[in-house]
C-alpha cells in the first residue's frame, strides 16, 4: 500500500488557460496505473509536472512521501524516476545503442574518470554497455543496435524510447502514450513488455494512454481526468462502469 | 576477439558469407576506429616531417606554426559550437587571455614556455567557467551576442589598462625557453605540433567517452537528455571551460610564437568571428574540420595580401557556397562517402546471422 | 554640460535605433540575425555620396535614390542568399549574413577604396537652444528624421494591409500561411524594410563619422546590443535600448574618457543579460529560437 509517486492539489496555469485544476494522483508502488481522459484534458501537462518538466502554480509533489517539488528535471532519474515522451524524442542522429546508453547515464558515475579514460571508468563503461545490450535484447532490439535512430521503423523507435528509460534502472517509469500510432501486433508486444518489467523487475508504471485495450488490459488502477481536473479513479472495472467517465468520452465523440 | 574470429573463420569457410551479430559488428567498428586513428597519426607524421622536405624554408615554419595554433583555437570553438551546440562569437577573448597571461608571465617572471602555455590555458579556463555561469543561461542568439560582448570587453581592457600596453604591445625575447633550453622558430613549430597532438588526443578521449555522449544528447534533444539524467548546466559549463582552455592555450602559443602581444591583434573582435567561420566552413569534427577551416581562414588573407577586398569577397562567397552545399562543413562533405560505405558494411553485418558459439569452437581451438 | 551630453546622446541613440529596429524586424520574422545590416547602411551612404559628389544631385534626390537602391539590395539579398537556406537553423542563417557582410565589404573596398571619405554636411553646425540645453542643428534633424520614420513604421504596421500581414507572420507564420497571407512576399518586404531603415541610418550617420567600408561596424554592434534590450522582438524595446545606449555612452565618454564609450554598450548588455536573460521587455512569442 506504499505510495510511490503522488501529487496533491496540483494547479498549473498558462496565461489564462488552466491546464491542471486541483489535480491529485497517487501511484502505488509496484502497480501499473493508467491516466486517461479526452484529448486536451491536461494529461501531458500533469505528466510534465510529475517528471518535473513543469512547475506548478499550486500543489505538492511527493516521491515515496518525500517532497520533490523543487528538484530539477535531470535529478529525477537519480531518485529512480524515468519517463518517455509522447512524440518520440530520440537522438535521431545517434545509434540505437547510443540512445540506450544515454539512458544509462546515471550509472556511469563521475565524468572525470571517463574523460581521461581511466581504467575504472573503462570498466564501468563495459558493464553499462553489457547492461544496455541486455535491455535491447529484452525489447527485441538486438538486431538494430547499430542503426541510426532516425532510420528505424516507428514501432522500433517506440521500443528504443522505452529501452532508454529502462536503462537507468528506474524504480518507476512514466510512459507517455507508449502505443500511440502502433498497430495491433506492436501494441500486443508492448503490452507484454510493460507487464514483464512490472512483474519481473518490480518497476512501478504510470501510463498515459488512449488505447483502451492497453489501459484496461494492463492497469491495476486508473485515474480519469477531464478539463484538467480529477473526474474519477478506480479499478478498470469500476471505471468502465462509471457513468461520468462514459459521458465525458461520449460527449467528446458527439462534437 | 579471438573467439569471434575463430568461429568466424569456420562459418566463413562453410557458407562463404561473413558472419554477423553484435560481436562481429563491434569488431568491425573497432577496425574503423583504428583506421581513423591511423589516418590521424599519418597526418601528424606529415606535419612533423614537413620542415625537412625539400624546398621548405625557415620562414614557412613561422607561418605553419600560426596555422597550427589557429587550428587549436578552432578546435576549442568546435567543441562548443559543433559538439555542444552553443554558438560563440567571442572566443577571441580567450585567445587574448591566453596570450596576455603567457606574455606577462614570460616578460616579468621569465618563466619557462611550458609554464606560460599552461598558465594561459588555466587562466582562460577559469574566466571561461565564470563566463559560462553567466552566458549559458541565455538562449542561442542571446548567448552569441553576449559572447561577442565579452570579446569586445576584453578588447577594451587590453587597449586601456596599462599593464597590457595597449597597441604598443608587449615585446618578448626573440627566443623562448623550454625546460631551460632555448627554442627557435623551428623548435617552436614542433612544440605547436605536439600541442596540437595533445589537444586532439584529449578531445578524442573526451568525445568518445560518456561525457561526449552526454554533450551530443544535450545538443540533439535537450529535454530527452535531461529526462535521462544529464545535468544540462553541469555539462555545458564543463564544455565551455574546456573550450575556453583550449583556445587559451592557442592564444598563449600564438603570443609566444611571434614574440609580441598587442591590442591590435587580440583586441579585434573580428578574430572571434573568424574562428566561428573556420568551424562553420571546416566542420566541427575533432581535427579535420578545424584544420580545413583554419587553413581557409588563415590562408585566404595570406595569399591575397595585396587584394584585401578580393579576399573579403572570396571569403563571403565561399562561406555562402559551403552553407548551401555543405552545411555541416567541408569535412563532413568529404567524409560522407566513407561514412556511407562504413554504414552499409555495418548494416549488412548486423543483418547476417551471428556466428554460433558453442563446444564446436573450443574443439576447433 | 550634462544636458548637452544627454541631448547628443539621444540624437546618436535615435540613429542607433534605425539599425536596432531593422535587426528586430528581420529577426522576429525570419529568425535571422542579420550581420550585414551595417553594410546595407554603408552601401546607402556610398550610393548617396556618389550621387551627391559625382552626379551633382541635390540632397533629397540623392537620399531618395539611395534609399531605393538599398531597398533593392535588401530584397536581392533575401532572394539570392536567404531564400535557398530559409529552413536552416539560426546559425546557418547568421553565418550567411556574415558572408554577405564579407562580400559587401570586399565590393565596397574594391569599387570605392578602403580610405575614409567625408560626407557633405548639410546642416548648420551652430547650436540651437532647446529645453535649456544647447543642441546642434544636426542632432535635431537626425532626431526628427528618426521620429518621422518611426511614425511611418507605426502607421504602416497599424493601418496598412501589408503591415498587418507582417505582424501576422511575426506572430505565427504557419497560421498566417493557412490564412492565405503570402508569407514569401512578407519576408521580401521585411528585408526591403531592413534596407529602407539601413539607408537612412547610413546616410544620416555618414556626416557624423565618415564614409568607408568599415563605417557601420561599430554602429551595427551597438544596434544589436540595443535590439537585445527589446528581447530581439520588441520594437519599442529596441528604441528605448538605443536611446539608453546613446545617452550612457555619451555620459561615459564625457565623464570617464572617450576610450570607454564603446565599452559602455557592452557593459550594459552583459549586466542586462545577467539580470534578465530574456531582455528588458521579455518575449512572449511561441516560436523557439
Amino acid at each position: 500500500m506504499a505510495s510511490h509517486l503522488r501529487c496533491e492539489n496540483v494547479t498549473v496555469r498558462f496565461g489564462g488557460i488552466v491546464a491542471c485544476n486541483d489535480v491529485s494522483l497517487d501511484v502505488e508502488a509496484g502497480k501499473i496505473v493508467g491516466l486517461i481522459g479526452p484529448n486536451g484534458a491536461g494529461k501531458t501537462t500533469l505528466f510534465n509536472v510529475l517528471s518535473r518538466f513543469q512547475d506548478v502554480d499550486r500543489g505538492e509533489l511527493y516521491y515515496r512521501e518525500h517532497r520533490v517539488g523543487g528538484k530539477k528535471p535531470h535529478e529525477m532519474i537519480s531518485i529512480g524516476l524515468a519517463r518517455t515522451f509522447q512524440n518520440i524524442n530520440l537522438f535521431r542522429d545517434q545509434s540505437t545503442l547510443d540512445n540506450i546508453l544515454i539512458g544509462a547515464h546515471r550509472l556511469m558515475g563521475d565524468p572525470f574518470g571517463a574523460i581521461y579514460s581511466l581504467p575504472y571508468a573503462r570498466r564501468r563503461e563495459r558493464e553499462v554497455m553489457q547492461h544496455a545490450t541486455e535491455i535491447a535484447e529484452l525489447l527485441n532490439l538486438s538486431g538494430e543496435l547499430d542503426q541510426l535512430a532516425r532510420n528505424l521503423p516507428y514501432g522500433s523507435q517506440k521500443r528504443v524510447e522505452l529501452a532508454r528509460a529502462l536503462a537507468s534502472r528506474p524504480e518507476i517509469i512514466l510512459l507517455d502514450e507508449p502505443v500511440a500510432g502502433c498497430n495491433e501486433e506492436e501494441t500486443a508486444e508492448l503490452r507484454k513488455v510493460v507487464q514483464q518489467i512490472n512483474r519481473e523487475l518490480g518497476i512501478t508504471v504510470l501510463m498515459v494512454e488512449h488505447d483502451m485495450s492497453m489501459v484496461m488490459g494492463v492497469c491495476d488502477y486508473i485515474y480519469v481526468i477531464n478539463f484538467g481536473a480529477n473526474l474519477a479513479h478506480g479499478t478498470p472495472a469500476e471505471i468502465r462502469a462509471n457513468p461520468e467517465v462514459i459521458r465525458a468520452y461520449l460527449g467528446e465523440a458527439d462534437e | 576477439m579471438p573467439l569471434g574470429s575463430a568461429t568466424g573463420a569456420m562459418t566463413h569457410a562453410r557458407t562463404g558469407a561473413p558472419p554477423g551479430g553484435r560481436a562481429a559488428v563491434a569488431a568491425l567498428q573497432q577496425r574503423f576506429a583504428r583506421q581513423d586513428v591511423a589516418a590521424a597519426c599519418l597526418l601528424f607524421v606529415v606535419l612533423l616531417l614537413l620542415p625537412v622536405l625539400p624546398g621548405v624554408q625557415g620562414w614557412m615554419a613561422s607561418q605553419a606554426t600560426l596555422v597550427i595554433v589557429y587550428v587549436i583555437a578552432a578546435q576549442g570553438v568546435a567543441l562548443l559550437v559543433g559538439y555542444t551546440g552553443l554558438v560563440t562569437v567571442g572566443h577571441g577573448g580567450f585567445l587574448a587571455i591566453g596570450a596576455y597571461t603567457a606574455a606577462l608571465l614570460t616578460k616579468h617572471y621569465g618563466v619557462d614556455m611550458l609554464v606560460a602555455i599552461v598558465a594561459g590555458g588555466v587562466m582562460a579556463a577559469a574566466i571561461g567557467t565564470v563566463l559560462g555561469l553567466i552566458f549559458l543561461r541565455l538562449a542561442g542568439p542571446f548567448m552569441a551576442i553576449g559572447t561577442l560582448g565579452f570579446a569586445f570587453f576584453v578588447g577594451t581592457v587590453v587597449n586601456n589598462v596599462t599593464i597590457f600596453e595597449g597597441r604598443d604591445g608587449i615585446s618578448l625575447m626573440p627566443t623562448n625557453t623550454l625546460f631551460g633550453q632555448p627554442v627557435g622558430d623551428m623548435g617552436f613549430y614542433y612544440v605547436s605540433v605536439v600541442a596540437l597532438a595533445l589537444v586532439t588526443l584529449f578531445l578524442y578521449s573526451l568525445l568518445r567517452s560518456n561525457v561526449g555522449r552526454a554533450l551530443r544528447a544535450l545538443r540533439d534533444a535537450e529535454k530527452a537528455a535531461e529526462s535521462s539524467g544529464v545535468n544540462r548546466w553541469f555539462y555545458r559549463t564543463l564544455a565551455f571551460s574546456f573550450s575556453a582552455c583550449i583556445t587559451g592555450i592557442a592564444g598563449a602559443l600564438s603570443g609566444l610564437a611571434i614574440h609580441f602581444v598587442s591590442a591590435e591583434v587580440y583586441g579585434d573582435i573580428w578574430y572571434s568571428v573568424d574562428m566561428l567561420v573556420a568551424v562553420v566552413v571546416g566542420g566541427s569534427s575533432m581535427m579535420m574540420g578545424p584544420f580545413i577551416g583554419g587553413l581557409f581562414v588563415v590562408m585566404v588573407p595570406f595569399f591575397f595580401e595585396q587584394l584585401v577586398d578580393f579576399a573579403s569577397f572570396l571569403k563571403g562567397v565561399v562561406l555562402f557556397v559551403v552553407l548551401v552545399f555543405a552545411p555541416a562543413g567541408v569535412c563532413e562533405l568529404l567524409a560522407r562517402p566513407v561514412r556511407a560505405l562504413r554504414a552499409r558494411r555495418i548494416a549488412a553485418l548486423a543483418q547476417a546471422p551471428a556466428a554460433p558459439v558453442g563446444p564446436a569452437v573450443t574443439a576447433g581451438r | 554640460m550634462f544636458g548637452q551630453q544627454v541631448m547628443s546622446g539621444l540624437a546618436t541613440g535615435s540613429l542607433y535605433a534605425l539599425t536596432a529596429v531593422a535587426v528586430v524586424v528581420v529577426f522576429r520574422n525570419t529568425r535571422t540575425i542579420n550581420l550585414a545590416q551595417g553594410d546595407f547602411s554603408m552601401m546607402g551612404a556610398f550610393f548617396a555620396l556618389i550621387l551627391l559628389k559625382q552626379f551633382g544631385f541635390n540632397y533629397y534626390a540623392a537620399l531618395l535614390l539611395a534609399v531605393l537602391g538599398v531597398i533593392v539590395l535588401g530584397v536581392l539579398v533575401e532572394r539570392i542568399v536567404m531564400r535557398p537556406i530559409a529552413d536552416s537553423d539560426w546559425l546557418t542563417l547568421f553565418t550567411a549574413t556574415l558572408g554577405v557582410y564579407y562580400i559587401l565589404h570586399g565590393v565596397a573596398g574594391w569599387l570605392w577604396g578602403r580610405d575614409t571619405k567625408a560626407f557633405p554636411v548639410t546642416f548648420n553646425p551652430a547650436p540651437v537652444d532647446l529645453l535649456g540645453a544647447r543642441v546642434s542643428e544636426g542632432h535635431l534633424i537626425n532626431m526628427a528624421w528618426a521620429a518621422a520614420i518611426g511614425l511611418v513604421l507605426y502607421l504602416f504596421f497599424r493601418f496598412t494591409k501589408q503591415g498587418i500581414a507582417m505582424r501576422a507572420v511575426t506572430d505565427d507564420p504557419e497560421t498566417a500561411r493557412l490564412m492565405g497571407i503570402p508569407v514569401r512576399f512578407v519576408i521580401m518586404l521585411t528585408w526591403g524594410m531592413a534596407g529602407f531603415l539601413a539607408a537612412f541610418a547610413g546616410i544620416l550617420t555618414a556626416p557624423i563619422i565618415y564614409v568607408g567600408p568599415q563605417m557601420m561596424d561599430e554602429v551595427l554592434v551597438k544596434g544589436y546590443v540595443a535590439a537585445v534590450f527589446g528581447g530581439l522582438y520588441s520594437i519599442p524595446g529596441a528604441v528605448i535600448g538605443s536611446l539608453m545606449i546613446g545617452v550612457a555612452e555619451n555620459l561615459a565618454g564625457g565623464y570617464l574618457g572617450s576610450q570607454y564609450k564603446t565599452a559602455t554598450a557592452f557593459a550594459m548588455i552583459v549586466a542586462l543579460l545577467t539580470l534578465r536573460p530574456k531582455g528588458l521587455f521579455g518575449i512572449q512569442h511561441r516560436r523557439e529560437i
